[in-house]
């Protein structure tokens, strides 16, 4: 389908249009129905095949359909080739308006997260038709990556891994704590308990699996023998909660603080068309392109430019009273 | 000449970013701290310990002679932090040496001579002193302090948060002996015994024994429910106490912002103030420059 679309326009002298339309179709950049038609369709055909792997690791269902699967995965092959294909080459318009090369904006694809998931999910069954000799499972696994294909099309996983990164350090603090309670617990554990219980707390490393189990589950699955060690096991358990509760609070202010941010790159970019005084129709269709990119609520859009006026109308008091 | 040298120690061991050797410093220790407890832990596994007690020995004595040239070097260049007339040399060696990470670096290092002198000294403890040695990372985790702030300015809440715990535990412990402490003395015979089963309930929901009689069940699955609840108490204090300390430091800059906006313009050294502020209260660009046409735009209207 995606092949129809670039050889209705047959003149190769518009083979720069051709291109072009096909990056917009494919990057989704201006929302029309053929970029949503091709959304749909890889990601209905993604769905299919990551049913079909779970499918196909049930012995029975493998022996019955084992014709069907093996077509559907050739036709799904063939359909993510060439959108990779058309990806690599059309990506070459992306930056070809900034003054950049062709290869900038192909570069960029090809070794961005998603170009490696396109190639990794995809050339492997190539690979298997020259060494036929291939671990079957490893293929397999290559193949349910395809599932992150789907992430391109929904921005929870972005802004999952953009909040994480934003809370960098307090994430890496509750890190450092783990590792520096796990360390200091296990090892007093080993200490007070390894005599009593050398067959649950042999060595250290024994006892860091003790915690771990301890610190996820909130049970490790031993009871202390001796008074000192059951305080330790009591003070693990609450150390359990709490870095829990640590953990809950850094997610729930990285989110927090997400949605701030956007409320403020949104604000910027109202100021910025507010500025000149008036509002062109291309300004308005680049702050709904940019609401929708945000994915901010009509909401949060009326209360930003309600307090914009309001801020304009007290300048203009201002003005008038001197 | 010695103040110089005692004074860019100083500022070298405290991690000030004036000079590109503390950095390399922060990594050395960082490096054999990691490389010391690897060693701690790998010697308890009996196999590796029959083979490479010696190499262990050997890194053991190294470790000890690094740590106590940075203590000596810590104390020694701290007597340049104030001044003769501002308490004199020994009051920043004091004031070090009394800190927690003073305390941690001196019975870090310090335990391996007492062992020299007293060799019958028990063992354990020794090995114990030794692990403390990972604590001395915490110096360089900025984050881990900012932390302990957030939680030490909900101190309140999460002092209630422990009473409302006690009380569950003691209550549920009581009503526990009285229900089951016939039934299974060896668990529920005594109260303090109870009290660790309802500990380890309330923490994990699932209790190591289980209660034989109707009443006793009943009390384990209320206590079992109100460990949800400490759960969720305890995560919506943490959760608020982080972001009331990102407002804190918002409100703090957005204060700092118009300050400087205040005049109308923008000095160099005013927006190398500002960097400064943004690094440090850790505000990501876009909220910053958000914060500035706000305040400009304030600034303005008011004109």
């Amino acid at each position: 389908m995606t092949r129809a679309m670039t050889t209705e326009a047959s003149t190769p002298t518009s083979l720069q249009r051709i291109k072009r339309r096909t990056f917009e179709i494919m990057e989704g950049e201006v929302p029309d129905k053929y970029s949503q038609f091709v959304e749909i369709f890889i990601a209905l055909l993604v769905v299919a095949n990551v049913i079909g792997i779970i499918l196909e690791s049930v012995p029975e269902i493998h022996e019955a359909f084992m014709a069907e699967f093996h077509a559907f995965d050739m036709f799904s092959v063939a359909v993510f080739s060439i959108e990779f294909v058309l990806r690599v080459w059309s990506y070459s318009e992306k930056y070809i308006h900034n003054g950049g090369s062709a290869w900038d904006g192909r570069k960029e694809y090809v070794f961005s997260f998603y170009g490696i998931i396109d190639f990794v999910s995809t050339v492997p069954f190539y690979l298997q038709l020259i060494f036929p000799g291939a671990d079957l499972r490893v293929l397999r696994m290559f193949r349910l990556m395809r599932i992150f294909k789907l992430s391109r099309y929904n921005s929870a996983f972005e802004d999952m891994v953009a909040a994480v990164k934003a809370e960098k350090d307090s994430f890496s603090s509750a890190v450092f704590l783990l590792f520096i309670s796990c360390l200091l617990f296990s090892s007093l554990i080993y200490i007070i308990e390894g005599h009593e219980q050398p067959e649950v707390f042999p060595s250290i490393p024994a006892a860091m699996h003790w915690f771990v189990i301890t610190i996820v589950s909130g049970w490790g699955n031993v009871d202390p023998v001796t008074f000192l060690g059951s305080l330790l096991v009591i003070l693990t358990q609450i150390l359990s909660i709490a870095l829990a509760a640590i953990l809950t609070g850094v997610v729930a202010t990285a989110y927090t603080a997400q949605v701030e941010r956007r409320q403020a790159l949104y604000e910027m970019e109202v100021r910025n068309v507010l500025s000149d005084g008036v509002v062109t129709a291309e300004e308005q269709t680049q702050l709904k392109v940019m609401q929708a990119k945000l994915g901010m609520s009509d909401e949060q859009v009326e209360a930003i430019k309600h307090q914009m006026e309001e801020e304009k109308q007290i300048a203009e008091a201002n003005k008038q009273a001197k | 000449m010695t103040t110089g040298i005692k004074n860019t120690l100083m500022e070298i061991l405290d991690g000030s970013p004036k000079h590109t050797a503390s950095r390399y410093v922060e990594w050395i220790i960082t490096f054999v701290v990691l490389v010391n407890c690897s060693a701690v832990i790998l010697d308890s596994v009996p196999e590796i310990h029959a083979e490479f007690k010696d190499f262990f020995h050997e890194l053991e004595f190294w470790s000890v002679m690094f740590f106590t040239v940075e203590y000596i070097a810590r104390v020694w260049s701290l007597g340049a932090k104030y001044s003769r007339d501002n308490g004199g040399s020994w009051k920043g060696r004091f004031e070090y040496m009394f800190s927690p990470f003073g305390l941690v670096d001196f019975f870090a290092t310090m335990p391996h001579y007492l062992h020299m002198f007293f060799p019958t000294l028990d063992l354990r403890i020794l090995r114990v002193l030794r692990l403390l040695r990972i604590l001395k990372l915490s110096k360089y985790n900025t984050a881990l302090q900012d932390l302990f702030h957030a939680i030490h300015s909900e101190r309140q809440a999460f002092g209630s948060a422990v009473f409302l715990l006690t009380i569950a535990t003691i209550v549920s412990a009581s009503l526990m002996h009285f229900a089951e402490g016939h039934h299974q003395p060896e668990f529920f015979g005594t109260i303090p015994h109870s009290i660790y089963w309802s500990i380890v309930t309330i923490t994990s929901g699932y209790g190591n024994v289980e209660p034989l009689t109707k009443a006793g069940e009943a009390i384990a699955l209320i206590t079992g429910f109100l460990g949800v609840c400490m759960a969720a108490i305890m995560t919506g204090i943490v959760a608020s106490a982080f972001s009331n300390q990102v407002a804190r430091k918002k409100a703090a800059f957005e204060a700092q912002l118009r300050e400087v906006f205040k005049d109308g313009n923008m000095s160099d050294e005013e927006k190398e103030t500002l960097q400064r502020l943004q690094a440090h209260y850790r505000l990501s660009d876009e909220q910053v420059e958000a914060m500035m046409l706000r305040a400009k735009n304030k600034s303005s209207a008011q004109e």
